[in-house]
């Protein structure tokens, strides 16, 4: 579903690239964490895929489709194709749920009755019945995520990108979020999420890819946040994730 | 759904930046009608030459009792002085040079002069005998005015020769300096509206960065997301264009066909219809400019 070959992005010419030759494969359906600490390059990763930033070198693949050869008036399709969200859920205050929702629709010209069939539905599916009339500050921080996340599924997305999306919530909420992010990949939505936040990834047991300085350090099935392994040093982590200890990660998910 | 969208989108930026727009109204409005103006005189001027070009004749002016020139040093011109004009005027060195001329005698001369001020005081100041008979003569080509002039100027009885033509010119040169003096009002106007325009388009683009963010992200079109902010300027400056051409009209209709006609009788005044021809072509400058400002500065601050 997504695939990076070899992929440098580097923002500030000799600074250290944001990532560096980074060939990554995220299959259909996966529910993958990025993590790293700040800095890492975790939304360069995301934003690769959503075409906001191209790559230095190398080549990006969604779908199939390599992006550099996605001409900038396809790009709102590529778009429609991924639901994003983010650390600040960046809704409308002026507009209610339900027209936060709604908006992501209007902009690609659903018609009104598909609205209106398809917003409380997935209102539903993110645990907001019977608050679509709420307008944003009448909500608190993990319901916000939910209108958020429900505007960006609604068009049915084949890949949901979240970037750090719990890290403005206290934990109890946390794990909410990732019930329903659960469910949408249930459905299957592939999703990949960037965070930091170690006690979720150790409780969802997923995919985790850990990059450090735009380098993938780590890429393991079913992980946990930090490696099981006993690091020595950096040349260990490298040696152990571009080898053996990602065959044995593999192996255990047979 | 999609134009409704757009629709609301616009009404809703519209009022958001109510000031901008009004101020981008106003700017648009006075350059445009500055354009109009300008073409107004333009129009005037064509419409002056065609009434007037074949109109206008040579007048050989003959001395009458007030004179000064040398020519006229024995008084008034006498019956034989006119004959021989006449006769020079139907000699074959100027023969060919006029299509016709006329004579005008003191007491047709008063008579023209009355029906041309006739609504001014002016006449009753004036006698018969203190206007001059002329020779009225149409050139075939009036640029070959020069000819008469030396051939009649020191002529005994003759007071003058004046070129009606020259007169015109003057007047039409004043015209053209003033219609070129409102393009460049004009020019000044329209920087300031194209100014105004890109930092409104700015500005609203800014307010409204986080719509037009999630819009870009749920993958709205480009055309959904710059439209609104392209019509909301093209329609504050259509609005200023309508609001020069009806000032212009009314300017045509009350003031050129009103006053100004009734103190100039025999001007022929361009008719407030005619002004109407300026209207689309003020329409279309307005929005052109509107919707090119606006999409270069969109190009630069509102990424899709
Ligand atoms: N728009 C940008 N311009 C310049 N440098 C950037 C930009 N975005 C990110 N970077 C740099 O790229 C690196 C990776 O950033 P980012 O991908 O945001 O990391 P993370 O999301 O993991 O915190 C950082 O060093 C950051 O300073
Ligand atoms: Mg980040």
């Amino acid at each position: 579903m997504i695939r990076f070959e070899n992929v440098t992005k580097v923002y500030e010419q000799n600074a250290r690239p944001a990532l560096d030759s980074v060939s990554l494969e995220i299959n259909r359906g996966e529910f993958t964490f990025l993590v790293g600490a700040s800095g890492s390059g975790k939304s360069t990763f995301l934003r690769l895929i959503l075409k906001e930033d191209k790559a230095s070198s190398g080549s990006v693949y969604v779908a199939g489709q390599n992006v550099a050869n996605i001409s900038s008036w396809r790009v709102p399709k590529l778009r429609r194709g991924i639901g994003v969200v983010f650390q600040d859920f960046r809704l409308l205050p002026q507009k209610n749920v339900f027209a936060n929702v709604a908006f992501a629709m209007q902009v690609i010209g659903k018609s009104r009755s598909i609205i209106r069939e398809t917003v409380p539905e997935v209102l539903k599916t993110v645990g907001l019945e019977g608050k679509e009339r709420r307008m944003p500050h009448e909500l608190s921080g993990g319901e916000q995520q939910r209108v958020a996340i429900a505007r960006a599924v609604v068009n049915r997305p084949g890949i949901l990108l979240a970037d750090e999306p719990t890290g403005n919530l206290d934990p109890i909420t946390s794990m909410g979020i990732m019930g329903v992010l659960d469910k949408i990949n249930q459905n299957g939505t592939t999703v990949v999420m960037a965070t930091h936040d170690d006690d979720i990834v150790n409780e969802m047991r997923r995919r985790v890819v850990e990059l450090k300085n735009g380098k993938v350090i780590r890429d393991e099935a079913k992980a946990l946040y930090t490696s099981m392994i006993p690091v020595v040093g950096e040349s260990r982590r490298l040696r152990d994730a571009s080898g053996e200890e990602l065959n044995r990660a593999q192996g255990a998910q047979l | 759904m999609r134009l409704l969208f757009i629709l609301g989108e616009i009404g809703s930026g519209l009022r958001r930046n109510l000031s901008m727009v009004i101020s981008v109204v106003l700017v648009t409005f006075v350059s445009l009608t500055f354009v109009g103006a300008a073409g107004m005189l333009q129009m005037q001027i064509n419409q002056m030459k065609g009434f007037w070009y074949d109109k206008v004749q040579v007048a050989v002016f003959l001395c009458n009792d007030g004179s000064t020139a040398v020519g006229c040093a024995s008084g008034s011109a006498t019956k034989e002085q006119q004959a021989n004009l006449q006769a020079m005027l139907e000699s074959p060195a100027v023969k060919p040079y006029i299509n016709d001329f006329q004579f005008e005698s003191q007491a047709e001369a008063y008579k023209h002069f009355k029906e041309q001020f006739s609504n001014s005081p002016i006449v009753d100041s004036v006698s018969e005998d203190q206007l001059p008979a002329s020779f009225r003569i149409n050139m075939k080509n009036p640029e070959k005015y020069e000819i008469i002039s030396e051939t009649f100027s020191s002529q005994p009885g003759v007071e003058t020769v004046s070129d009606q033509r020259q007169v015109l010119e003057r007047i039409f040169s004043w015209m053209n300096g003033a219609s070129v003096a409102a393009i460049g009002v004009a020019a000044v106007m329209i920087f300031c509206a194209v100014l105004l325009i890109t930092t409104t388009i700015r500005l609203s683009a800014f307010s409204r960065r986080r719509e037009t963010g999630i819009m870009r992200l749920v993958g709205a079109s480009k055309m959904v997301i710059q439209l609104p902010f392209i019509l909301e300027g093209v329609i504050a400056a259509v609005v200023g264009a309508l609001l020069a051409s009806v000032t212009l009209w009314l300017m045509a209709h009350f003031w050129l066909n009103g006053d100004l006609s009734r103190q100039f009788l025999n001007t022929p005044f361009i008719s407030s219809t005619q002004v109407l021809v300026i209207a689309p072509v003020l329409v279309a400058l307005g929005a052109g400019l509107a919707g090119i400002s606006s999409l270069l500065t969109l190009r630069r601050y509102l990424k899709v």
